[in-house]
């Protein structure tokens, strides 16, 4: 988050501690008091240091923040990307037992008919990537985007599965990649979150915990921009009370603080006369952040956004996540719900897609206009895919629909280190598994720590006896064929 | 007897920090076994998978079989060649591991050797053996405990701190025992107390308040993983506070922590359990339930075993077993079968819930049960009356009599005769089919998204043609809501869906009558359609009819085929078969079975109890008199719905649930069965290693564990220190950092299991914490200078008092308090202090916090409802747990956003507005900053504090007066005072100092 140090810089300085059992607060401390540091400390405890200090790779990185434009629910891949005419010519036969066999599903049952594609399908660009017309903005800038067509995950229910992607593990209770990666590589903002959440949509099987620190200290869990009141929590002054109050009240818990401070000696207490100058500091940028009166109309219009219209929500936070992306925010994680199709699938793609289709679109236009798209790694995609077959049931009254599908599904990268313009992966004739480079979810979100310029196999934090990982404890591997 | 010396050496030489490493001395637990463990372990340990070259060095014989070690040799043996090769190649640990030995490190793997290669086992494994109390001549301690901590600080040369001052004492000390801070009145009292046990006093008084249960039961919370949700996407509301209300009241009574652990691990296997004891059972059923649709339930189960296991040894074993789930542990000697044993001992147990309704709530249920009665009488004068002349009640009573006497003719009519039939063989796909003595079947074990259940029946013990089968689905107290079904999430509780009902004689599949539209989708092959009960259903017995297309001759075996499937658990949980040769069939009037049996006697000999029974089963039912029946439903609607909590109950001995190995730690990859037990490593140190759950907890509180009073006291130890001597407070193996006062550690492990000093009682926490709270250590000034700072910054030597950031709950129980507007009530549902609305709006499914009014609004923080998917705001950013995991340690983070929640939260406002309305305004200001200075802080204020807060208060009085600062708004009240207005902002300011967060 905005308010850590960088861990590499702890553990130099542990040198000079060593078997002291320093943690990073004071150590980030001594930091502060020099001004060398302008990222705050915040931990006390004392077991959260990085079990290696060699994660960060040689090079670097290309990409310096990631927007991540997460959607839950499950789009299907084989309306939106991975185009099989054999399924139309299946459509309404169950498929054969030895495509099916071992195959966990939620809803429906194996012998369950096939269901064509419910969109046509064109090539685009340059690249010539197949979409289909559910996605007309994004057909646009194919030749920006890496498409990932055999993406695979370990889960079939949307809540393990949402947190499997976001956390590397089915259950609550692991970091996010956005902790990992502000605990791995700090951020640039000093005066918001360096981990921010922005949702719309219906509400999120995965819960908080998809943005939870887990084992990491807290001070690395997302911070969600709340859709009504506040944007960040008690970000506004109480009613009644003006920015001068607010500021008078500072500088008397400030003045107190020091007194108390030049007796006791803690240097806790010098951490925390920091910590509310920033929450002032806070309270000043977030308003800014928020206040879109300068952006133009054609920007605006680009997105389809409209600030204050819920019925935007999504094209606002794209824009938001922009403009938290200019300001050195590094993790910025969009979640939009509302893509679990298990009856007419068509229909209901035909409303998300229209709800976001021209943002997804105006974001990749937007960042790479203001020269930032390559060092902005953008990821969408959700948990798993929808199956082939059909999902119909007379007690749901459910028809048309597709049920999940873990084995194989469609996402896209572009932007910050990732090589535009390409497709990975291909799916058997009947998109049911993947027949060449299956992704597994752990090696995408290696792929994502390389961008960033980490070693997923060496950022780890101790706990439980285990050395744990975002991308868990077997052996996964960066999506090389994805890079620049 | 050089052996035994030089054991006895390395005994006390165990005990020695590196700080004191005596130059030629080599201790195996302290400088091999952790380089051993953590470096060689993983190609050659215990781990038979991972195994290289077949080596295994973790057991002394095979390591010197293999010519790696020759005792007294080190130039013989290839593990001092290796360490010291030149060549990468041979060179171990190999390159690829990234790892390299100092040359000290290998220099003592030499010594080692040299010294006979004694292995020992890691110090945690081994039982704590009670040591001296060092005796130090200058000082006075009356405390072991300090002498051991005098010990350490003479080594170091480093000088304890003063006492701190009373102020600081009083309230360091209330808030860590019972969590508040103590009142200005109560602080001065100790102060002015001039006894010599003055400070004693307050801690026996602190001990006995029922406060201090409250405050302990968070700190255990946190390990059982509570919460008043089910966890997950649905994150469903659940009722198992009467469990946290049995923490509190065993906290309280100071229940020994042997007995406290058997009974919540075991407590359904005590002999004949109390109530208590089985609520106790609630700490294993705190795991989460996942009720999104369409998941494998009992993958959730195992993911829930596997966190039970993970808790278990966490919370008395202080060992990482969560590696072992998926393969061997790399360097702690627990095998993956060991795992998987450990993981049989919790897993025979149903999860049941327990009706501990409340005697009170009960008597009033039964109360209001006498008046539904009464009043039920009074419906038969309010029948819709005939038109016509004469009184009303007597056209009522009229109608009444016609339509009574029409519906009971109706229901006669469409009673068939039905023969119960008595399955022969009752088997099923996993569910354990239970055949009771009256032929119903009984339902029991797990359950899974498809369950089928299949019954034979011998034909030739009826005498007729069978025209018809009647399938009955019965309520049973021991299913969800009463039944009859076994849907226990994502559905509603109690509820099942039968997709089809096949029924074969002799394998010749029997047909039911076409015209028959249930019966058809009974049998049309599709699993998604079928029958289910209705809502209003759930609870009661209900009955479907199935006419047959032909009569079935009375000969041969039929067979029926239950399909209950739907995208969660819906199978029956208990029904009946019967058939009938009636040559007519009618459809069933939905009756309870005690008003049908009353309808089956004759009109005319049909007892009153009978007559009673069907005359109130019409007066509830007809439709006539939903009108009338209003006040009577209001009445019933008022009904305290009973109190139900989770809890486990061992299986039925028939039917045990068995435990495979898994391979990888995968679900889906069962291997051999494992025989519940304890790891290797402990079984071998223990007479009667334990096979069952009970015996199990029993032997976790045993002194032949050699973890189980280290960790306990270690986790006591760091709540007041804010760590431990452990500072991995789950994790005591072979690769935690040595513990900081080893010897202080077992005195304090012995004397919690068996003391010695007076009046501390076996296994009590109360006797614990009043041996740490009267040490001199604890009552150390805080106060660091930058030397000490810079020497021993984590004060692991403890030279100094405990100071550090106050816990979400206390935090705000303090200021609760402090603002005055705390209210005590105890115990029951959790309640809904206010945070802005926008923290639930991300919760799934359109949850909403309605914050709560009155004193539920003010309660201490551990009665705060507790969202796992959206935790109580104000408590998450002070690091409070989302109850996901068993939190073994809290973080302790500062940050901005938790300035922000202190400064801008309603919730604190609210409390800084009702702190300024106790402020008097007929005094002098400087006075009545002082008081309210000491509200919150309790020490009375130095005077440059007063002029700092007096100065800000005039500059806001004078806003306030210039209209810069809304008055009304700053204290939400249209008639506020600029003088409130100011004393509330005031109030915020103190409310936010370092030293109000802070423990001093």
């Amino acid at each position: 988050m905005f308010d850590h140090i960088h861990p590499l810089l702890a553990c130099t300085r542990r040198q000079l501690f060593q078997d002291c059992g320093i943690g990073l607060g004071k150590i980030a401390l001594t930091s502060l008091m020099t001004g060398g540091l302008q990222n705050m400390i915040t931990s006390q405890t004392h077991a959260h240091e990085p079990a290696s200090s060699g994660y960060l790779l040689p090079n670097g990185g290309k990409a310096k923040r990631v927007i991540y434009l997460f959607m839950a629910g499950a789009p299907s891949q084989l309306d939106l990307f991975d185009y099989k005419p054999e399924l139309t010519r299946h459509e309404g036969k169950p498929l054969p037992k030895s495509v099916t066999e071992g195959q966990r599903l939620a809803f429906i049952q194996p012998d369950a008919a096939v269901l064509g594609p419910r969109f046509e399908f064109a090539k685009h660009g340059q690249s010539g990537a197949e979409i289909s017309s559910a996605l007309p903005h994004l057909s646009k800038v194919a030749d920006d985007i890496a498409f990932i067509k055999t993406v695979h995950t370990d889960h079939f229910n949307h809540a393990p599965a949402q947190l499997f992607v976001n956390t590397g593990n089915g259950v609550p209770g692991r970091p996010s990649m956005g902790s990992w990666v502000t605990y791995g590589i700090g951020s640039e903002a000093t005066d918001l979150p360096g981990f921010v959440v922005l949702t719309s949509g219906a509400t999120l099987s995965g819960g908080t915990a998809m943005w939870g620190s887990g084992l990491l200290p807290s001070s690395f869990q997302g911070v969600p921009f709340r859709n009504s009141g506040d944007p960040i929590l008690n970000v506004t002054t109480p009613k009644g009370m003006d920015q001068k109050s607010q500021r008078d009240a500072l500088d008397a818990i400030k003045s107190l603080n020091q007194q108390r401070l030049s007796r006791q000696g803690d240097p806790e207490t010098a951490t925390r006369i920091a910590a509310y100058e920033m929450a002032y500091r806070m309270q000043t940028r977030v308003p800014e952040l928020m206040d879109t009166g300068g952006v133009t109309k054609e920007t605006l219009d680009l997105y389809g956004a409209e600030p204050g219209n819920a019925k935007k929500a999504f094209a606002n936070n794209c824009l938001l996540a922009k403009r938290l992306a200019e300001r050195g925010v590094r993790f910025i994680q969009v979640y939009h719900s509302d893509w679990d199709h298990h009856s007419d699938v068509a229909g209901g793609l035909k409303n998300q897609c229209g709800t976001t289709d021209q943002p997804c679109a105006a974001l990749l236009t937007d960042l790479k206009r203001s020269g930032m798209l390559d060092d902005t790694l953008v990821i969408w995609g959700g948990e798993f895919g929808r199956t082939p077959m059909v999902e119909s049931s007379v007690v749901l009254g459910r028809s048309q629909g597709r049920d999940h599908h873990p084995q194989a599904y469609t996402m896209w990268m572009a932007g910050g280190g990732i090589k535009p313009g390409i497709t990975v992966g291909k799916t058997d004739d009947l998109g049911f598994k993947p027949v060449e480079d299956p992704v597994h979810v752990h090696d995408l979100q290696a792929t994502v720590l390389h961008c960033l310029g980490i070693d997923h196999a060496k950022l780890s934090s101790r706990s439980g006896g285990l050395n744990v990982r975002l991308t868990g404890v077997e052996e996964h591997h960066v999506v090389e064929k994805l890079l620049a | 007897m050089r052996l035994g010396v030089r054991i006895w050496a390395l005994a006390c030489a165990l005990y020695l920090t590196s700080s004191c490493l005596v130059a030629d001395e080599v201790n195996f637990r302290r400088d091999v076994l952790p380089v051993l463990s953590g470096t060689c372990y993983a190609c050659h340990g215990p781990d038979e998978e991972t195994r290289e070259a077949g080596l295994r060095l973790d057991v002394r014989e095979a390591a010197i079989e293999a010519g790696a070690i020759a005792p007294g040799d080190s130039n013989n043996s290839e593990l001092i060649a290796r360490l010291f090769s030149d060549d990468e190649d041979l060179r171990m640990p190999p390159a690829k591991s990234g790892v390299t030995l100092t040359d000290q490190q290998k220099q003592a793997f030499k010594k080692w050797i040299e010294s006979g290669a004694v292995y020992q086992k890691h110090w945690a494994f081994e039982k704590p053996v009670r040591p001296e109390i060092p005796k130090l001549e200058n000082s006075s301690a009356a405390n072991p405990v300090d002498q051991f901590i005098a010990a350490r600080l003479n080594e170091r040369a480093m000088q304890p701190s003063v006492e701190a001052d009373r102020y600081t004492l009083i309230r360091r000390v209330y808030l860590d025992l019972i969590g508040l801070p103590p009142t200005p009145e109560q602080a001065d009292a100790f102060v002015n107390d001039t006894s010599a046990n003055a400070y004693e006093k307050v801690v026996d008084e602190l001990l006995a308040s029922p406060s201090y249960g409250e405050h302990w039961a968070r700190s255990w919370l946190d390990l059982a993983r509570y919460a008043d949700t089910n966890g997950y996407e649905k994150d469903r509301e659940r009722t198992i506070w009467p469990y946290r209300d049995w923490v509190i009241k065993s906290l309280n009574d100071d229940m020994p922590f042997d007995k406290f652990t058997i009974e919540q691990l075991a407590g359904d296997l005590l002999p004949e359990p109390t109530q208590d004891q089985l609520i106790a059972t609630g700490f294993h059923r705190n795991t989460m339930l996942n009720e999104e649709g369409g998941i494998d339930p009992l993958e959730f189960r195992y993911f829930a075993m596997v966190d039970r296991v993970a808790t278990t040894g966490a919370v008395w074993l202080g060992m990482t077993t969560g590696c072992a789930q998926c393969h061997t542990h790399k360097y702690d000697p627990i095998t993956h079968t060991d795992y998987y044993q450990l993981f049989g001992l919790l897993n025979n147990a149903e999860e049941l819930e327990l009706d501990v309704t409340p005697a009170s709530l009960k008597q009033r249920r039964n109360e209001i049960d006498i008046q539904v009665q009464a009043k039920i009488l009074d419906l038969e004068f309010q029948y819709p009356a005939f038109q016509g002349d004469g009184p009303e009640q007597e056209r009522s009573w009229a109608a009444f009599q016609t339509a009574f006497s029409n519906w009971k003719d109706k229901v006669a009519g469409s009673l068939n005769t039905w023969t119960t039939a008595k399955p022969q063989t009752a088997t099923s796909n996993l569910p354990y089919l239970e055949v009771e003595q009256d032929g119903t079947v009984f339902a029991s074990g797990d359950f899974t998204k498809r369950d089928v259940y299949t019954l034979t029946f011998n034909l030739s013990e009826y005498q007729q043609p069978i025209t018809g089968l009647r399938l009955e689905a019965l309520p049973d107290e021991r299913l969800p809501q009463r039944g009859p079904g076994r849907t226990f999430y994502e559905g509603r509780a109690g509820q099942f869906f039968l997709s089809e009902f096949t029924t074969t004689v002799d394998g010749q599949k029997v047909a039911f009558d076409p015209g028959n539209s249930m019966a058809v989708s009974l049998s049309d092959g599709n699993g998604s359609s079928g029958v289910q009960p209705a809502g209003d259903e759930i609870g009661h017995r209900i009955q479907y009819v199935i006419p047959l297309a032909q009569p079935l001759q009375p000969t041969g075996t039929l067979t029926i085929e239950m399909l209950f499937e739907r995208h969660f658990v819906a199978a029956l949980g208990k029904f009946r078969i019967s058939v009938t040769s009636d040559e007519k069939l009618r459809s069933p009037v939905r009756l309870t079975e005690e008003v049908e049996t009353a309808f089956r006697q004759p009109e005319g000999t049909r007892s009153e109890d009978e007559e009673t029974t069907i005359r109130n089963y019409f007066l509830l039912t007809a439709p006539e008199l939903a009108e009338a029946r209003k006040p009577v439903d209001k009445l019933r609607n008022s009904k305290p719905a009973p109190v139900r909590t989770l809890i486990f109950r061992t299986r039925a001995k028939e039917n045990p649930r068995q435990t495979h190995r898994h391979h990888r730690g995968e679900y889906l990859s069962p291997r051999e069965l494992v025989t519940p037990g304890i790891p290797e490593i402990f079984a071998t140190s223990t007479e009667k290693p334990p096979h069952d759950r009970l015996a199990f907890a029993q032997w976790l509180v045993c002194e032949d564990n050699p973890l189980v009073a280290r960790v306990a006291v270690n986790r006591a130890w760091a709540k007041f220190f804010g760590q431990g001597f452990v500072t991995t407070l789950e994790d005591f193996g072979t690769q935690s950092e040595p513990p900081s006062h080893p010897e202080l550690l077992d005195w304090l492990a012995c004397e919690f299991m068996t003391p010695t000093t007076d009046g501390f009682k076996p296994w009590s926490m109360k006797s614990l914490h009043r041996l740490i709270v009267t040490s001199a250590a604890y009552r150390r000034s805080s106060v660091v200078t930058a030397q000490e700072q810079a020497d021993d910054p984590s004060n692991r030597w403890l030279s100094r008092g405990p100071s550090y950031r106050l816990s979400a709950e206390v935090l705000r129980d303090q200021m609760l308090a402090s603002s005055g507007l705390l209210t005590q009530k105890m115990y029951g549902r959790s309640v809904f202090p206010p945070q802005p609305g926008s923290v639930t709006d991300v919760a799934y499914g359109g949850f909403r916090w309605n914050a709560s009014t009155g004193e539920d609004r003010y309660r201490r923080s551990l009665y705060t409802f507790s969202k796992r998917t959206t935790p109580f705001a104000a408590f998450t950013v002070f690091d409070g747990p989302t109850g996901e995991n068993c939190t073994v340690k809290r973080d302790r983070s500062n940050t901005p956003l938790q300035a922000l929640t202190l400064l801008n939260d309603e919730m604190y406002l609210e409390m800084a507005r009702h702190a300024a309305t106790t402020c008097k305004t007929d005094q002098p200001v400087d006075s009545t900053m002082t008081t309210l200075f000491r509200r919150f802080l309790i020490r009375p204020p130095g005077p440059e504090e007063v002029s700092t807060l007096v100065a800000y208060f005039q500059t806001q009085r004078s806003r306030i007066e210039a209209g810069e600062i809304n008055p009304h708004e700053v204290t939400g009240n249209k008639d506020a005072t600029a003088d409130l207005a100011a004393w509330t902002l005031v109030a915020r300011v103190i409310m936010n100092l370092d030293e109000a967060v802070m423990k001093p």
